[in-house]
């Protein structure tokens, strides 16, 4: 049983090494080379071009900016909803459930597209309607700009900060706050100088991932910072490989270097503080309800910020969306927008040849990806839970390096690789990309899968006289197959609405649906954009919904 | 059926360094008994009892079990899990939580390929005995810690192995209901005429459960004997110490009178149960705390009478546990509750020669 172990071991780091390690050495190669078809020919002139272009400053400063503005927006809003759900008396508590799902159904791409269509500065919804109401000289809000860029950025990382946040307050013990009281200290003294300092690795966690977020994100800076003119690193990278005839790969690959060293570092950073923050987070506490702080007047209020946030992250964008899939041009919404509304624009986009080209790839993408990653999971997860050893260690650091890839980044190291192969510009470059970045998402659900059959449940399948091939029938895979079908849907979801990696790798003939929908924004085509946008959130709702429903079924399954 | 281990060696490799989980154990174990290996955390324990049910293959060494070699390194004889025909309940259970309790129960009999109707008589026969009659339908999940302790012993049980083993099966138990189950335990592998062996690391839970105790330490069968030969005469200092609370004294053999063994100790002169000891070599005296007997008023001076002082008095319910200094010795004793002392009093108390023990060092 041991060589054949180890064997697979080393089969299962070969295969994931060539998928993750493959494109960022091609990128390192690729970086030190004249152009796609001169590889090979070893030259820094990429990076002196790259890094002394008088325009990188001002990218470098943007990048920053946006980062760093979006990174503490979503963690403040994350605290403080956080803190509002696990401490205090706040209504409708099920919001902040809905809160922290509900924008994983709605793609960035799209999310940032109906921002753009509210506040936008020459026909924005929003600030028509806010300049007739009001008689304004003119419009009140302009997205496109970094100030935009931050908040629509900020308000799609807070789910995810919300998800680290959340847990580690209602893991906290909460005697080290009374402790506090009765020592003399006020409930914001020992707010400030307990309960945030305790929950200090948990906010950090929370807010580097947020920087690794919106470093790769391109969705925001493409939307919203492209027509204002507002450049950070992932739209300049885009615009040396993507505009003009002068398309530039090893100038991108030069700056592609020095973001993925950024991200790789920073979750490097997380991981330790994650670690770190389940070591601190005492839960000795169960059983013990945590005192929860009465909001007296300030209830209402703050539950109508919370219910302005659930409607600004989920009812806005969609509603945006359905609306302008519906009426002729941009109007605000009136008696006379809706009696002209029509089905024009859902026309146009189910009779448009490359739109449905771009819904079978996505589809294709989705279904076939989803199925080869989870079975490539089911293995690697395996071998990281159940074998042991220097090799398996490996291959867990290995599967999980994909983790901090900037999808656009990480394209155009698979550029550089895919140009040397025949799959170049076919939809398997693609499906190869897909599985290389968003493995770890399908090993997360495997390995805890595996982890909750110890090994026990296998030994005494075998003592009870069960052959190894009866145990895996019988014991195993029955045991695996939520895990199986939770991850085959999380990857589908992802793969449906794949963009940064997309926005490299596709070519005419293997468009995909989020970068068709990135076209139509290009082009100003809102109706057909709006209609194609509402059937990919469709998609992914429904398997979004699907995961959570197999979710809840095996957590009942495994309670008590 | 009698199990027969012969120089089996297990080895761990971490690190670079090599540790020795099993060290050349030598050991019976006869048919129709419980019998119990126990020792400390790390002492190979649960490693032989892995390699008897052949979830762990042993470097060296030979395994018989009912005269059938089902491992031997020399003969190339390695007898997988499944074919070895044994019952075993794991510290965890291991209830398959995807089935209901008739199927983790009935398991055994249908992957051999029992007839359902057999199976259905027998898994209803064997839920009876466990006390579970009725539960057939209930989701594995949905069982208390006590009910999948029974659950994980009918398993074992229903098809009829002629040895079961057990690995801690009562750690996950809370103290009340582990007593319970304990006595219960005992109660049906009685009835059952099987041969049990059983690991555990509580040395209570070995005294109350078996025939025979194997005492290991560090991958080595240190004595082997009944709980009372264990508890009460035990060779090694060690078992002594491990197998209960146990004053122990350094001392010196002198002589061998009326059949004991006398030693000089900083208790004085004690008459010791004889041992084939030589006169002039140091040894350890074990004295337990419940042998200490005070003795009021005056006593004829007489073999084992030792005077003392009462240095601390606590009340623990059924007894006092003092703590009596003699010279330069703190000896814990058991003290009943009527004998009226206090701290700082003088006392005597006697030591009964049967229970003096003179242990190897």
């Amino acid at each position: 049983m041991a060589p054949a172990r180890s064997t697979l071991t080393y089969l299962l780091i070969a295969i994931v090494g060539a998928l993750t390690v493959c494109p960022v050495l091609m990128l390192a190669l690729g970086s030190f080379s004249e152009g796609l078809t001169a590889f090979g020919d070893f030259t820094v002139d990429k990076y002196v071009e790259a890094y002394s272009d008088p325009a990188f400053l001002e990218v470098m400063v943007n990048t920053t900016l946006f980062v760093l503005g979006s990174s503490t927006l979503s963690t403040t809003l994350a605290i403080f909803l956080a803190y509002l759900n696990t401490r205090t008396d706040i209504p409708f508590k099920f919001l902040f459930g809905i809160l922290s799902i509900i924008p994983m159904m709605i793609p960035h791409l799209l999310f940032s597209v109906s921002w753009a269509l509210l506040l936008n500065p020459s026909n924005g919804l929003l600030n028509l309607g806010l300049m007739q109401a009001f008689s304004l000289e003119s419009v009140p809000f302009n997205i496109y700009s970094l100030g935009g860029m931050i908040l629509v950025e900020g308000l799609l990382d807070l789910p995810i900060a919300y998800l680290i946040i959340a847990p580690a307050m209602g893991a906290f013990d909460v005697t080290l706050e009374e402790s506090s009281r009765v020592a003399g200290a006020s409930a914001w003294r020992t707010l400030f100088r307990v309960t945030l300092p305790v929950l200090r690795p948990a906010i950090l966690a929370a807010f580097i991932l947020g920087v690794v977020r919106s470093l790769a994100s391109f969705a925001v800076p493409q939307v919203i910072g492209m027509p204002g003119r507002v450049h950070v690193l992932a739209t300049h990278l885009y615009e040396m490989i993507a505009t003009g005839f002068a398309t530039d790969y090893g100038k991108a690959a030069a700056v592609g270097m020095s973001v993925l060293a950024a991200s790789v570092t920073l979750i490097v950073v997380y991981r330790a503080l994650t670690a770190e923050s389940e070591k601190f987070v005492t839960v000795s506490s169960r059983g013990f309800r945590p005192t929860v702080i009465e909001l007296g007047k300030a209830r209402t209020p703050l539950f109508g910020a919370v219910a302005l946030l659930s409607f600004m992250l989920i009812v806005l964008p969609v509603a945006v969306l359905l609306y302008t899939s519906l009426v002729p041009y941009s109007m605000v919404p009136s008696a006379r927008a809706f009696s002209m509304m029509d089905l024009r624009h859902w026309a146009s986009v189910l009779g448009d040849p490359i739109s449905l080209l771009a819904l079978k790839n996505s589809l294709f993408l989705a279904v076939a990806g989803a199925t080869l990653g989870v079975v490539l999971s089911v293995f690697v997860a395996y071998v990281i839970v159940k074998v042991k050893s220097r090799a398996s260690g490996l291959l867990e650091s290995l599967s999980y390096l994909s983790f901090s890839f900037p999808g656009i980044v990480i394209g155009v190291g698979f550029m550089w690789f895919f140009v040397q192969t025949p799959l170049y510009a076919t939809i398997w470059a693609l499906l190869l990309g897909y599985i290389a970045t968003y493995l770890p998402y399908g090993i997360r659900p495997m390995s805890s899968a595996f982890i909750q059959i110890h090994s026990h449940l296998e030994e005494s399948s075998l003592v009870c006289g069960a052959s190894p091939m009866t145990t895996m029938r019988r014991i195993i895979v029955p045991l695996l197959v939520p895990g199986i079908v939770s991850g085959w849907i999380l990857m589908a979801s992802m793969f449906v609405r794949e963009l940064t990696l997309s926005v490299v790798l596709s070519r005419p003939g293997t468009e995909v649906l989020a970068v068709q929908i990135l076209r139509f924004a290009e082009d100003g085509l809102w109706g057909r954009l709006s209609a194609l946008g509402i059937v990919m959130i469709f998609i992914s709702t429904t398997l979004v919904v699907a995961a959570t429903l197999v979710g809840a079924r095996f957590r009942i399954a495994e309670a008590a | 059926m009698e199990i027969r281990i012969r120089g089996v060696s297990k080895y761990y490799y971490s690190e670079g360094k090599t540790i020795k989980a099993l060290d050349g154990v030598d050991l019976t174990i006869p048919a129709n008994q419980i019998f119990t290996l126990l020792g400390p955390s790390g002492c190979g324990k649960t490693t032989l009892l892995r390699c008897i049910v052949g979830l762990e293959m042993p470097d060296t060494g030979e395994i018989s079990i009912g005269g059938d070699v089902v491992w031997s390194k020399e003969k190339g004889i390695s007898v997988p899990p499944e074919k070895r025909g044994l019952g075993m309940v794991f510290q965890t259970y291991a209830i398959w939580p995807h089935m209901n309790v008739f199927d983790n129960v009935a398991y055994p009999l249908q992957v051999r390929g029992v007839p359902g109707d057999v199976i259905r008589q027998s898994v209803e026969k064997i839920l009876r005995f466990v006390q579970l009659q009725g539960f057939e339908r209930r989701p594995a999940t949905k069982l208390s810690g006590g009910q999948q302790q029974r659950v994980a012993l009918a398993r074992a049980l229903v098809a009829e192995p002629k040895v079961i083993l057990f690995d801690e099966p009562l750690s996950n138990l809370d103290a009340k209901l582990r007593e319970e189950t304990r006595k219960e335990l005992r109660a049906f592998l009685t009835e059952l005429k099987i041969t049990a062996v059983y690991v555990t690391h509580d040395r209570v839970e070995a005294l109350a459960l078996s025939d025979s105790i194997a005492v290991m330490r560090a991958g080595q069968i240190v004595e082997i004997g009944t709980p009372q030969k264990i508890y009460f005469d035990a060779d090694h200092r060690f078992v002594a110490d491990f197998i209960g609370r146990a004053n122990l004294v350094k001392a010196v053999v002198r002589a061998e009178e009326d059949g004991h063994t006398v030693v000089d100790s900083p208790l004085g002169r004690i008459a010791c149960q004889h041992r084939d000891i030589p006169v002039g070599s140091e040894a350890t005296l074990c004295i337990r705390p419940e042998f200490i007997r005070i003795v009021s008023g005056e006593q004829p001076a007489g073999a084992n009478l030792v005077n003392g002082r009462i240095e601390s008095l606590v009340f623990v319910g059924e007894v006092y546990e003092a703590e009596i200094r003699v010279g330069e010795e703190r000896l814990l004793a058991r003290i009943d509750p009527d004998v009226r002392l206090g701290e700082g009093d003088a006392v005597s108390f006697t030591l009964d020669p049967a229970h003096c023990l003179l242990v190897a060092l």
